[in-house]
């Protein structure tokens, strides 16, 4: 008996002990690798890297969503640029928004408490990001290096991962400092696991990223030598403009001159100005040569609920058309204050008078072989128009060759009968006839009479004249042919004065408007403009109606505001929750600079511009102005009118030495960067956040605006990890 | 050799016996015999035998069923038992060879079967509960969780209103935050998995409710703790039914057919309602009223319907060569509700239990299996019925969106993708099916050993295996809605499946002695259990863009238990009765330096009064401790630092090139077990000459190191929450059970059973420090703002209670809109000022079945009643205010009525006023059952039946339905009220 319990006792206890083995288990899926192995895999290390850029960017390992790097809160709000941008702008002059989420409308109305999860999942995102580089930084030490045999331009480009990283940690440091000031403090010398960070205080913090910036800066790349989407030399300047820039806010120091002296580097280092203002939001902005760091985004491999698609998205709703911003639709909840509109010029459009819309008149066909499709019938656009209903049509066509020829057709489908010809050219119209021909290339003016089958076919020159004309009433600026727009254009400087248009430089068929309501007729009044500067002037002789465009082209184009079914104000705590009170902003669109919707209607590829050259200029001109040695105020007004002149496209709105001040460059900043993630540290820089000497709409709550506790200059540190982390003191009065 | 060996020890252990007992015997006069089984004649090892004078004197038979038995001084009598059989007395009467046939007996009225064996009912310690077939609840039931509802004291069960929609078992309340708060189910013995495979409804679905013989609840820990570490919410034991040896042939069929329909609707505003409060609230002339129709739609009328159900069993059982067997096959159709829901099952089951070996060797072989098909309605029906303008139409043949009606955006003119979808649409545009495969296969050997039939060895081996295949499908080339996407033509082609296999090997050895005063039943055993699950999917639109599809194949994942453990059943004098258990459990899922942990379990039970003829029949008294642990919280690599590749779509641009990314995840290398200490005072009883018995139990949980999903200190970890072991929680509670037998005779008999438990559930640790002001985990998401919740965990509150404003009234009671109570008193209304209302859990659970018979009638019904349990109303804070009516992107909307009973005019005003956390208690009348059985009509034994389930519900709240398992009220699938018909018939 005794032999059977040692075989049971010897049986279990090998079978035991094989099959505890079994506990030792590692990920199956190939997408999970553990710490020990994922280095053998020389590509990791650059793709551990551009996680911690993804980190501003997409909010976990699957786009839209889906393992998420942080939780607690829907992923989509706890997206880093998400979180940035409730922070930063909704909480000031340029954005509110009107749904009904969790605390979110304590953002505007500035009286949000520690136990904000909107602020926990910013919050979470910086010291996410942070953590991740510290990570970033054990694992690629020479010493991990060395002991894995990492050699050679692998190694090289290391160095340059690790100075990217500390960068990286150094913008997050940033925005703890800025939007936290107090907050913990943890290197790459802290390990993941149990224990309680030490709580840091502003003038350290700020030593330690001026420390880190000023250590790593030429460590990182070159200006504008890196990949795009990877931080160099500028990017690392540029930050160290912003943190000198507010160093009196954040420590009570003053550091303008070092902040103008970085800004004057990051100017020369070769980045220029984009000509257009638009296209630093657009689709393609990637091509931009402005842009100092983005946060990259793609329709197809960089998607997020948060990020651009939630910038572009959440501002559009109401009658403002998706499509014009490249989206499929707009999530009805951001818009605009209108004491920030008004920081514009009324003429904020640029557009004086509209093109009329069609009217429905009769109409009769002209297709013909200068159609892209020939004799497309069907194309009902393709019409003349009675607009008297007196069977006599009349329009023109323009003919891209020469030797065009035409039919007219009672109905848009010849199959239907009613087409003419003219036989022998001869003026005169029959059934089935011969194509009717014209001559050399160019604009034609068409009438068909059917009370007697006559018809006109006439080749004719445009121009505009008038006293607000360079030419006067005797020289005509000429227009000529947008085929693509389909209309006639000019661009003319005018004075305030009065034009017309007249057909072969001659009187004998002129247009005015009688009545200003934008359609023209033949001998009409002449058309007043009240606003002297450059003007494109479009002029549409294809609608039933003839009609005009004035588009103003000498304004401040950075006014992009949807105003389309919307009112400028809010005047009830009701209507914040309504789409059409507030100007929409579209200044941010999925459109490429050439037109085209991007890659993906629902998830924009617009890169979001987190540093650039414009943002530059305004912080040398400014740090000029609070005392930065060693420049004078003409050279703050050279930077600040740099900045005017792209924005007028044109030297229009230039101001001179005497009329540059603090306030306005803290208006122009609006102008220039709103919606991008600076207001807030812009207005608490200028003691305007919290206290009553600049109120808008909904700040603290009433419709009109009013001062708010000092506090909210900073936002606590969040409860969640006040309760976490026993060392964390809160910041003052929350 | 082995006969020699057996001889030998036989006479060993006689010697050994004679030895033993002879200073008491001497002179006594020896009584020797044969027990057998009464049908098959096989003798019985280890029968009792004792005398009915004397009970401390008896002696069992051995391996071939003799026995040799001295008389002790004043016994006249001798008494036969055996687990299972009923009991036999044998007056001596001078004889020295009395041989015995028992005859198999109601099982489970004598035994219960607990963890890793069985144990005389009279004899359990711990706080256990059966319910077999007989007292299961009656009606279209497709899930065995539906069975026991109401039944046990202290067990929740919450179904849902899906066709085979899984249920929310609670035993005690919540003892977990994170974890899983589902109990153990072991099923013949083969502890089960709480998921389900990809595209099944209900994890226990697999099993036929006809095949179900009885179902055990352990509660507490002196019961579960042999089970471990995964014992904390409870254990269900299900055991399948079998065929008994000798048994003529029968074959049973039993079957039904039902009707269902919604047994209440949301009260959203009828059509001319609509108009007249759009009207009013819009001027003429204004593009909402321009976008009002002239139909009169209930859209609720258009997604729901009249469901018919029909089940079908047929079981076969008996014994052939000495092999019981039973066999049945099952089929069930059930439709949903929801138009396009459909369940459809087959299963199967088989059971054979011979015995070998000179009956030395038990042997039991069952196989389980299941093969449904399932039709996914899509449940956002729900609420977009509710949210549709009823003065709209469902259909236009206009449409170009296969001509469902549907708001579109002015601007663009396509779906505006804000607006609620069309919910006939949404139904019948989507075709989500999932065809699922289950069986179970367990085997199991207990051998008796010839030489020491007191000592058993049972191995147990199991292999449960799932397969689920689904897809999704909605049409693409933009003709529908709710799947439109203008770039690349929109709608859905995804496909997924999955497979899961469960395998468990156990071992144990059991000695079982009853000697004199001493019985003693010593198990002890090692279990090994392997989870292995592996899911493909792709997912991409219905064309197939490159930029839609998403696919990824085989992503497995393990999970290994190992286990030892060991229990001690002593009793004493057969009165007091001591148990000991410890069980000893490793995972794979925590590091090696946490993953073993220790769960010991003692119970005492007296037997204070037995077999008294009086008032006081029995009463036993149960005292009991133990410790359990929670181990399932999802992943099972939480303790290892990885790192996750991205997906495509969540690249990064680094020049000209998408970078796909490598992210270092969180993890905490200390996670270990969370460990609940259970306190349990008990009596079992049975009172008024039988007529009365029942339990009363009064308990305690402790759980400690809560797996818990907190904030990490910022900074400390790679995500900013882990799952830890941060916290503490108890639960208190008192239940009673009560079985009444109001009239017995010859033609009539009325049995009412009555249980009541209550239960308060307090978290009181949730952090590393104890920050008083600390505010709790947010829990409980709701509609009404993304990502808002309703719920907190909060130390000195009951799990997931309401975090929300005090709502201030006029002095009529009239809500003032947007007013609520400064608590803190620092002048302003903020955040701050929330504070924690009443919580989801019922204080007090009821259930009450009553089953009367009067010759061949049969009445029945049962029903349940929570008390004290709040639902927050999410229904009416998402949709009842008046601003909803017309949206800022041109569209209508329906508003629940009480946004217009209480002129409500804006969400935010709504959405944290503790105005909608409303008591919800409740009674449910779960079933009225009618039958008449006819003997010898067909067959031998032939019932019919009607049955309404669902008939009604007693309750304040005026939301669809009060029984939620969270106590969130938003968009709940209906239940179905049931009108059923059934037979059933044995041959």
């Amino acid at each position: 008996m005794k032999k059977w319990i040692a075989f049971i006792v010897l049986t279990v206890s090998f079978t035991f002990s094989s099959c505890f083995k079994d506990l030792d288990t590692v990920p199956l899926d190939p997408n999970l690798i553990t710490s020990g192995t994922v280095f053998n895999n020389p590509d990791a290390y650059k793709q551990f890297l551009a996680k911690l850029y993804a980190g501003f960017a997409v909010s976990g390992q699957e786009g839209p969503s889906g393992q998420a790097d942080i939780s607690g809160i829907d992923e989509g709000f706890g997206q880093y640029l998400r979180g940035m941008w409730y922070h930063q702008e909704l909480t000031t002059d340029e954005a509110l928004i009107g749904w009904n989420d969790q605390t979110i409308y304590d953002f505007h109305e500035l009286d949000w408490t520690a136990s904000d999860g909107f602020t926990y999942a910013f919050y979470s995102r910086v010291f996410y990001q942070i953590p991740l580089v510290n990570e970033f930084l054990r694992e690629t030490t020479d010493e991990k290096l060395g002991s894995r045999g990492v050699t050679g331009q692998l190694r090289t480009d290391i160095a340059d991962f690790r100075a990217e990283a500390r960068f990286i940690r150094a913008v997050s440091y940033w925005h703890a400092l800025d939007i936290f000031r107090n907050v913990p403090f943890v290197t790459e010398a802290d390990k993941v696991g149990s224990f309680f960070p030490e709580q840091t205080n502003a003038a350290d913090l700020f030593k330690y990223i001026e420390t880190e910036l000023l250590d790593i800066e030429n460590k990182i790349k070159a200006p504008r030598s890196n990949e795009y989407g990877r931080a160099d030399r500028a990017a690392v300047w540029t930050l160290l403009a912003k943190l000198y820039l507010n160093a009196e806010v954040y420590t009570g120091q003053k550091k303008y001159t070092e902040c103008l002296a970085v800004c004057e580097k990051v100017i020369a280092s070769g980045f220029t100005l984009e000509p257009q203002y638009q296209n630093l939001f657009l689709a393609d902005n990637h091509k931009s040569n402005e842009i100092i760091f983005p946060i990259t985004f793609d329709g197809i491999n960089t998607r997020t609920w948060g990020g651009m698609t939630f910038i572009i998205r959440a501002g559009i709703g109401g009658s403002i058309n998706p499509l014009e911003s490249g989206v499929s639709g707009g999530w009805g909840g951001t818009r605009t204050t209108r004491q920030f509109v008004e920081k514009f010029p009324s003429d904020l459009t640029g557009i004086i008078s509209e093109f009329n819309p069609d009217k429905n008149y009769p109409k009769v066909y002209v297709p013909g072989s200068y159609q892209s499709t020939p004799f497309n019938g069907s194309d009902s656009k393709n019409a003349l128009t009675s607009p008297k209903s007196n069977k006599i049509y009349e329009g023109y066509r323009y003919f891209a060759q020469d030797n065009a020829e035409l039919v007219i057709l009672r109905n848009p489908s010849s199959t239907l009968g009613g087409k003419l010809g003219d036989n022998g050219a001869d003026g005169t119209l029959e059934t089935g006839g011969a194509n009717i021909k014209a001559g050399s290339k160019g604009l034609y003016y068409i009438k068909v009479d059917l009370n007697n089958n006559t018809y006109v076919l006439e080749k004719q020159t445009w121009g505009v004249v008038g006293s607000a004309t360079p030419g006067g009433w005797d020289n005509d600026t000429e227009l000529t042919w947008n085929a693509e727009l389909g209309y006639l254009t000019a661009k003319v400087e005018l004075t305030a004065g009065d034009i017309k248009f007249r057909a072969n430089k001659d009187w004998v068929l002129n247009l005015g408007d009688t009545g200003a309501d934008g359609i023209l007729e033949a001998g009409g009044n002449d058309i007043k403009i009240t606003k002297s500067g450059g003007y494109e002037i479009r002029l549409d002789l294809d609608s039933p109606d003839y009609t005009y465009e004035l588009r103003l082209t000498s304004f401040d184009r950075r006014g992009i505001f949807g105003t389309k079914g919307q009112n400028i104000d809010i005047n009830t705590l009701n209507d914040v929750a309504i789409f059409n009170n507030g100007y929409a902003v579209l200044k941010f669109k999925n459109i490429t600079s050439a037109g085209k919707t991007g890659s993906n209607v629902d998830f924009p590829d617009t890169d979001f511009p987190m540093f650039r050259l414009a943002d530059v200029y305004l912080m040398a001109s400014e740090s000029i102005l609070r005392g930065a040695s060693g420049a004078s105020k003409a050279k703050a007004t050279e930077f600040f009118n740099i900045v005017r002149q792209r924005a007028y496209t044109g030297s229009a709105g230039n101001i001179t030495e005497n009329n540059l001040n603090l306030d306005l460059i803290l208006d122009e900043r609006g102008r220039e960067l709103y919606w991008e993630c600076h207001r807030r540290t812009d207005l608490v820089r200028f003691n305007k956040f919290t206290t009553a000497d600049y109120l808008w709409a909904w700040k603290g709550g009433v419709s009109q605006g009013q001062a708010v506790d000092p506090k909210f200059n900073i936002f606590p540190i969040p409860s969640a990890d006040i309760s976490a982390n026993p060392k964390l003191k809160q910041n003052p009065g929350y | 050799m082995r006969n020699f060996f057996a001889t030998q020890t036989k006479t060993m252990l006689l010697y050994i016996i004679v030895l033993f007992t002879a200073n008491l015997l001497i002179g006594q006069k020896l009584v020797t015999g044969i027990v057998k089984d009464a049908q098959t004649g096989e003798p019985l090892i280890g029968a009792n035998i004792v005398s009915k004078e004397n009970t401390s004197s008896g002696t069992i038979t051995d391996f071939d069923g003799s026995y040799t038995y001295e008389t002790v001084s004043g016994t006249t009598t001798l008494v036969f038992s055996y687990a299972g059989y009923n009991t036999v007395e044998e007056v001596i009467n001078g004889r020295s060879v009395i041989d015995v046939d028992l005859a198999a007996g109601k099982i489970l009225e004598d035994v219960v079967i607990i963890g890793y064996g069985t144990v005389k009912r009279e004899d359990a310690t711990g706080s256990v509960q059966s319910v077999s077939s007989s007292s299961f609840n009656r009606g279209a039931i497709t899930s065995p969780q539906e069975l026991l509802a109401g039944k046990v004291a202290g067990v929740a069960i919450t179904t849902g209103g899906g066709p085979d929609e899984g249920a929310q078992i609670r035993i005690r309340g919540q003892s977990s935050l994170s974890a899983s708060n589902d109990p153990l189910i072991v099923i013949d013995g083969i502890p089960v998995e709480n998921g389900s495979v990809s595209g099944n409804r209900n994890p226990l679905n697999v099993i036929n409710p006809n095949d179900i013989e009885s179902m055990t609840v352990l509660k507490d820990a002196s019961a579960t703790a042999i089970y471990g570490s995964r014992a904390s919410a409870g254990v269900i034991l299900i055991t399948t039914k079998k065929g008994t040896l000798g048994s003529k042939l029968k074959i049973g069929y039993s079957g039904n057919y039902s009707l269902g329909t919604t047994a209440n609707r949301v009260d959203v505003l009828k059509a001319d309602e609509y108009r007249t409060l759009v009207e009013a609230t819009y001027p003429e002339g204004s593009p909402a009223r321009a976008l009002l129709g002239t139909s009169s739609t209930d859209w609720q009328d258009e997604i729901y319907r009249t469901a018919h159900a029909q089940d079908h069993n047929v079981n076969i059982s008996g014994s052939t060569a000495s092999i019981p067997f039973r066999a049945s096959i099952g089929f069930t159709s059930k439709e949903g509700l929801l138009k396009t829901d459909k369940f459809e099952r087959y299963s199967f089951g088989l059971n054979l239990s011979p015995k070998l070996l000179d009956n030395t060797l038990q042997l039991n072989v069952g196989l389980k299996g299941m093969l449904s098909n399932n039709q996914f309605a899509e449940r956002g029906a729900i609420g977009s019925s509710l949210s549709w303008d009823p003065t709209q139409t469902p259909l236009n043949a206009a449409s170009v969106y296969s001509g469902y009606t549907t708001w579109l955006d002015t601007n663009t003119g396509f779906p505006n993708g804000l607006a609620p979808a069309n919910p006939i649409a949404l139904l019948n545009l989507r075709n989500d099916q999932s065809e699922v495969s289950r069986y179970i296969g367990n085997f199991s050997a207990d051998y008796r050993f010839k030489f020491m039939p007191s000592l058993r060895a049972n191995l147990n081996l199991g292999y449960d295996h799932s397969n689920g295949d689904g897809s999704l499908f909605i049409p693409g080339g933009n003709t529908v809605a709710f799947s439109f996407q203008k770039d690349f033509g929109g709608g859905i082609n995804n496909t997924y499946s999955q497979q899961r296999t469960n395998s468990v090997v156990e071992f144990y050895l059991n000695y079982k002695k009853e000697m004199k005063d001493h019985d003693i039943d010593l198990m002890g055993g090692y279990s090994w259990q392997k989870f292995y699950r592996e899911n493909s999917f792709r997912n991409s639109d219905a064309a197939g863009t490159t930029a839609f599809v998403l696919e990824r194949k085989n992503i497995a994942e393990e999970l290994f238990l190992v286990s030892l453990f060991t229990r001690l059943n002593y009793s004493f004098k057969n009165k007091y009765l001591l148990t000991f258990s410890l069980r000893s459990d490793g995972t794979s899922r925590f590091s090696p330096d946490t993953r073993w942990g220790l769960f010991p379990a003692a119970a005492l039970a007296v037997k204070m009064i037995e077999n008294n003829n009086n008032y006081l029949n029995n009463v036993k008294l149960r005292l009991g401790w133990g410790v359990t642990g929670q181990q399932d919280i999802g992943s099972p690599y939480v303790y290892q630092p990885v790192y996750q590749q991205s997906l495509f779509n969540a690249s990064y641009q680094f020049g000209e090139t998408f970078i796909n990314t490598y992210r270092p995840n969180g993890y905490d290398y200390n996670i270990k077990w969370e460990e609940t200490t259970t306190y349990n005072v008990g009596f079992d009883y049975s009172v008024i000459n039988n007529k009365l018995s029942g339990t009363l139990d009064i308990y305690q949980r402790n759980t400690k190191d809560l797996l818990n999903y907190i904030p990490v200190p910022a900074g400390t970890n790679l995500t900013n929450f882990i799952s830890t072991n941060i916290g503490n929680m108890v639960n208190k509670g008192v239940e009673l059970g009560l079985n009444y037998t109001a009239l017995k005779n010859s033609t009539t008999s009325w049995d009412i059973s009555f249980n009541v438990a209550y239960n308060t559930n307090e978290v009181t640790k949730l952090t590393a420090t104890d920050d008083p002001k600390y505010e709790g985990v947010p829990t409980g998401g709701i509609a009404g703002g993304v990502g808002s919740t309703i719920q907190r965990h909060r130390v000195g509150f009951a799990p997931a209670s309401f975090f929300v404003f005090e709502q201030l009234y006029d002095e009529n009671g009239n809500v003032l809109e947007g007013q609520f109570k400064d608590r803190n008193g620092d002048g302003a209304v903020d955040d701050l000022d929330k504070y924690l209302f009443k919580k989801p859990a019922a204080d007090v659970i009821l259930g009450l079945t009553s089953n009367f018979k009067y010759k061949s009638f049969d009445f029945s019904f049962a029903g349940r009643a929570n008390l004290g349990n709040y639902v927050y109303n999410n229904v009416a804070t998402d949709m009842g205010y008046i601003q909803r009516l017309y949206h800022p992107t041109n569209y209508l909307q329906n508003i629940h009525r009480s946004g217009l009973v209480n002129n409500f005019l804006q969400q935010r005003n709504l959405t944290f006023s503790d105005y909608f956390v409303t008591e919800a208690s409740f009674f449910r009348m779960d079933h009225i059952t009618l039958g008449y059985s006819f003997d010898k009509l067909v067959g031998n034994y032939l019932r019919i039946y009607a049955t309404v389930q669902n008939p009604f519900v007693i309750t304040k709240y005026k939301g669809l339905d009060p029984e939620l398992g969270n106590g969130i009220d938003n968009n709940v699938y209906p239940r179905t009220q049931t009108f059923l018909f059934g037979v059933s018939v044995d041959f």
